[in-house]
């Protein structure tokens, strides 16, 4: 085994550098160049012009950014309201035609939802919706809830109903059950899902497009004209950021379930 | 009574949600696909944009196009995510779980990168006056630009393929890591004792093992690119087009009489993907993919 | 007075869709247990001991009967206003609350104020000896001191009735006899009423004050530890107790006799005629002493030894006598004479000799 490892490590290290380092060299380097002629590996000189512009200027960057998270956030809170229940109806009763319930929340999976969104589009405009973010936020839900209900479905296979009857049994209401036992365990599905239900909104382009017909700007939509064919160091800047957004998006939620139970621990600890 | 009916209740909100937005949507596009549509005073049923569909060459080429970029980049994508898959297992068969923890944390970047930048990150990287060609040109492979292949924006479609396969590899190992994971230290001993080294190992063990979840998520890989848009919108060229695509140029062709023709493709996407789907779960609830053994 | 009343409780399950779980019923139960009383259920598993502790607690619904604390009856009332405790095989405790926050619990869902239950909390952890314990999590603890807390939990608010089911079977052996002293040490000191489910013979002989037996849904008996060992009321009970010797017969014309005519002695009039089992327990079949005569009170049986077996300071003899093969105890002193093969004779004093249907 000693001898494979240094030979492990080289296949893994090669790997690494194909498939996560090189990507990301000509993003970066491309987004702080100021002009770049082939054949030269660098270029020839750096500026960082393109993030002013995507950070500073009046490029509407950051009103992107928040309308994404506003989207981004409010998708999720209503996914988790909908799916904890759900959830729970389908790991713990007995329920007929259960297959066909699962189908039907999971089948956004499978079936591509914008087919539902260019559909439904016409039936949006009349109502009034395209064009707002609330109309935005309802194409949203169908691709990012079957992976919030996933996500609870699992915490709740592991969360044996015995747990609820030793609080019951300690006088615990229903209300109480639900928010001493069962969601502290959902707590990381829910994250999880949550997080899953953040990366999908932040990255949809089609129907937020067809829905928000170009006036709710999020940054995929601010994104797209820059990088089919515009400044290539504004559109690789923007492209950090967003990938970036994302990323973070993702830590953040990490760290603060990582927080919140260090803090149940801390919090004890001082007494 | 209320308990009998309580479950339901509870998956109302949930199931109602996607009846409405998802299922009318489809239910929407299916009639308008058909003709029928009140709100421009068109009340009969008829099958034209079907048989307009299924006679043009654009709707064949563009599911031939779709079909062979699916089946490319999930297969490439499959044999990467396999390969970090196998590395990283026989990583943390002979290290500490704390190291391979932050290698899997590192191959799983590209989940989290959004499929336009993705899509972007190869039009860097391969297009003709891009960085590999900028590399190529300075080691002296390559004298001009069009030296080097045309690999975005091109009819065979190797810029999705590309894009799919850096994006999904991550995917295709996370699927199959758990699984590789239930190898027992003890086989590898037993193994060893037969004299089987590191290489038949992973030839007589570890690919079979692997195999039913390798295939079911890489068939997953393929029914997700088959179905995809931005990636495609975004590197591939006008005619021909993927089908997401396809539809979505219909859409907004701006004549109201390719709309039905879009919805049409959408339905027949749908139908095909459901089948696509079909597959995959009875394939996985067959080998028992997503349960495992203990 | 709040003795527990439990006045013909019954719960029947439908055959369900899976083929694994059969249809079950418990049979109407009627038990009173007094107040401060430690009352076991003792039973092979899926015998419905669970079912009745859960039907107490009103985790489960009862297709009838009812159950009375004292002067109130309390079947309608939801298991978290029954003021109920209960520990479970495992100790569920809360693994995001520390210990003390565990053991306030439920006090917190009496409103009772944050400082008030977090000193009942530890006066309880000391009790149960995990002084000092309370700020940690649950899973800083071993399997023991797990249980420890899950009792003190249940003992904090002061409950009306303690239910335990199966609470030390997933312990260690050594661990498990500790916890039974501590038990029943507490539950003196607290008196408080327990119902306590078990399959472990020794744990309920060891722990309770009284027993029923119960087997296939039926609450069969229900006694001290000793009046069930010395009378059992069905063969049911008497080998679920651990009584293996049962001898077929018949009893006719004031005398016994075996299917095998093996046996064949007078008994008492006041034993009831007909078919019946002679259960004989283990310890009061003696060696005769040789060229002695038969005692006046005793009967006599010969047989031939066929296993003699050490065990913890005397031995275990098993006899064939007839066609059957009876267990008998035998003191080092008395088993040095003998070797397998043997033909020896037995003794057994006629008040000795139990007889069930």
């Amino acid at each position: 085994m000693t001898k494979t490892r240094p030979f492990l490590k080289s296949i893994l290290f090669t790997l690494l550098f194909i498939l996560i380092g090189l990507p990301f060299i000509p993003l970066i380097l491309s987004s702080v160049s100021f002009g770049w002629q082939w054949p030269n590996i660098l270029p020839e000189s750096f500026s960082f012009r393109a993030w002013e512009y995507v950070l500073l200027g009046s490029s509407g960057t950051w009103q992107a950014v928040s309308v994404s998270l506003l989207i981004a956030f409010i998708v999720t809170a209503v996914n988790i309201l909908l799916a904890v229940p759900a959830a729970n109806a389908l790991v713990r009763y007995p329920l007929r035609g259960k297959w066909l319930l699962e189908a039907m929340l999971f089948a956004p999976i499978v079936i591509p939802p914008f087919v539902a969104v260019m559909g439904i589009h016409l039936t949006f405009l009349r109502l009034g919706l395209t064009e707002t973010v609330f109309g935005v936020v309802l194409a949203h839900l169908s691709p990012t809830l079957p992976y919030m209900v996933r996500a609870v479905m699992i915490s709740y296979n592991t969360l044996s109903i015995d747990w609820e009857d030793q609080a019951r049994m300690l006088g615990a209401g229903s209300l109480s059950r639900f928010r001493h036992v069962v969601l502290p365990h959902l707590l990381p599905g829910i994250a999880a899902g949550a997080s899953l239900s953040i990366l999908i909104s932040l990255s949809q382009y089609l129907i937020t497009f067809i829905i928000g017909s170009g006036q709710v700007v999020t940054l995929p939509i601010l994104l797209f004209p820059f990088i089919s064919g515009g400044d290539p160091a504004i559109a690789s800047a923007y492209s950090l950021l967003f990938a970036g957004i994302a990323i973070l998006t993702l830590i953040g939620m990490d760290a603060a379930l990582k927080k919140y139970y260090q803090n149940k621990k801390a919090g004890a600890e001082n007494g | 009574m209320w308990q009998k009916t309580k479950p339901y209740l509870l998956l109302l909100p949930a199931v109602g949600t996607i009846v409405l937005l998802f299922f009318g949507g489809l239910f929407d596009g299916l009639l308008k696909s058909l003709g029928y549509f009140p709100a421009i005073g068109e009340t009969r049923f008829e099958l034209t944009a079907y048989t307009d569909l299924l006679r043009s060459s654009e709707f064949w080429e563009s599911l031939f196009l779709t079909l062979r970029v699916a089946a490319l980049s999930s297969v490439i994508a499959g044999v990467l995510g396999a390969a970090v898959a196998i590395s990283l297992y026989l990583l943390n068969e002979s290290a500490k779980s704390g190291t391979t923890q932050v290698w899997h944390r590192l191959f799983q970047l590209p989940l989290t990168i959004p499929h336009l930048v993705g899509g972007y990150i190869i039009v860097l990287l391969f297009m003709q006056s891009g960085f590999l060609s900028k590399i190529l040109a300075t080691i002296g492979f390559i004298d001009e630009i069009p030296d080097f292949p045309v690999l975005v924006n091109d009819p065979f479609g190797w810029g999705i393929i590309l894009t799919y396969a850096w994006k999904e590899a991550p995917f295709v190992s996370l699927m199959i890591y758990p699984v590789l994971s239930r190898i027992h230290r003890s086989w590898r001993d037993v193994s060893r004792v037969f004299g089987a080294g590191n290489w038949s190992f992973i030839r007589e063990i570890v690919l079979p093992v692997m195999l039913p979840a390798w295939t079911i998520a890489t068939f997953i890989v393929f029914v997700f690119t088959f179905s995809a848009f931005e990636v495609p919108f975004l590197l591939g060229v006008t005619y021909p087009s993927m089908l997401p695509v396809y539809s979505y140029q219909l859409y907004t062709s701006g004549t109201l009489a390719d709309r039905p023709e879009a919805l049409a493709v959408n339905i027949l996407l749908a139908i095909l993907t459901i089948l696509l789907g079909l597959v995959v779960y009875y394939f996985s609830k067959r080998w028992n993919v997503l349960k495992g053994w203990d | 007075m709040s003795s527990l009343r439990i006045i013909n409780i019954e719960k029947q399950y439908q055959q369900t869709q899976r083929k694994s779980d059969p249809a079950f019923s418990l049979q109407p139960v009627g038990l009173t247990i007094n107040e401060g009383e430690f009352f076991s259920l003792l039973g092979p598993s899926g015998c419905g001991k669970t079912t009745l502790l859960k039907l107490v607690a009103g985790l489960l619904q009862a297709d009838n009967g009812e159950i009375w604390v004292g002067d109130a009856n309390i079947t309608a009332v939801p298991p978290e206003d029954r003021r109920f405790a209960m520990v479970f095989q495992q100790s569920l405790l809360f693994p995001h609350m520390t210990v003390e926050d565990n053991v306030a619990f439920g006090l917190k869902m009496q409103k009772v104020g944050k400082k008030q239950r977090l000193a009942d909390a530890r006066e309880m952890l000391e009790h149960v000896g995990l002084k000092g314990f309370g700020l940690r999590f649950p899973d800083e603890l071993s399997g023991g001191q797990q249980q420890r807390v899950a009792l003190a939990r249940a003992l904090v608010a002061n409950p009306q009735v303690l239910l335990m089911d199966e609470p030390f079977s997933a312990l260690d052996p050594s661990l498990r006899e500790e916890m039974r002293e501590l038990l029943s040490r507490i539950q003196k000191q607290f008196r408080v009423t327990v119902l306590f489910v078990t399959h472990d013979r020794e744990e309920a002989f060891q722990l309770s004050d009284r027993i029923g037996v119960m087997s296939e849904g039926t609450l069969l008996q229900v006694g001290k530890a000793r009046d069930l060992y010395e009378r059992p009321e069905s063969r049911k009970v008497a080998s679920f107790l651990g009584l293996k010797n049962s001898v077929e017969g018949i009893v006719a014309a004031g005398r016994f006799i075996s299917a095998d005519r093996s046996f064949d002695f007078p008994v008492e009039e006041t034993i009831e005629r007909g078919p019946c089992h002679l259960i004989l327990r283990p310890e009061v079949v003696q060696l005769k002493i040789l060229k002695e005569d038969p005692l006046e009170d005793s009967i006599q049986l010969s047989g031939v030894i066929q296993q003699l077996r050490f065990n913890y300071g005397f031995y275990t003899g098993t006899i064939q006598v007839g066609i059957y093969l009876l267990d008998c105890s035998f003191t080092s002193q008395q088993a040095e004479g003998l070797v397998v093969g043997q033909e020896i004779d037995v003794l057994v004093n006629k008040k000795d000799l139990w007889f069930v249907a």
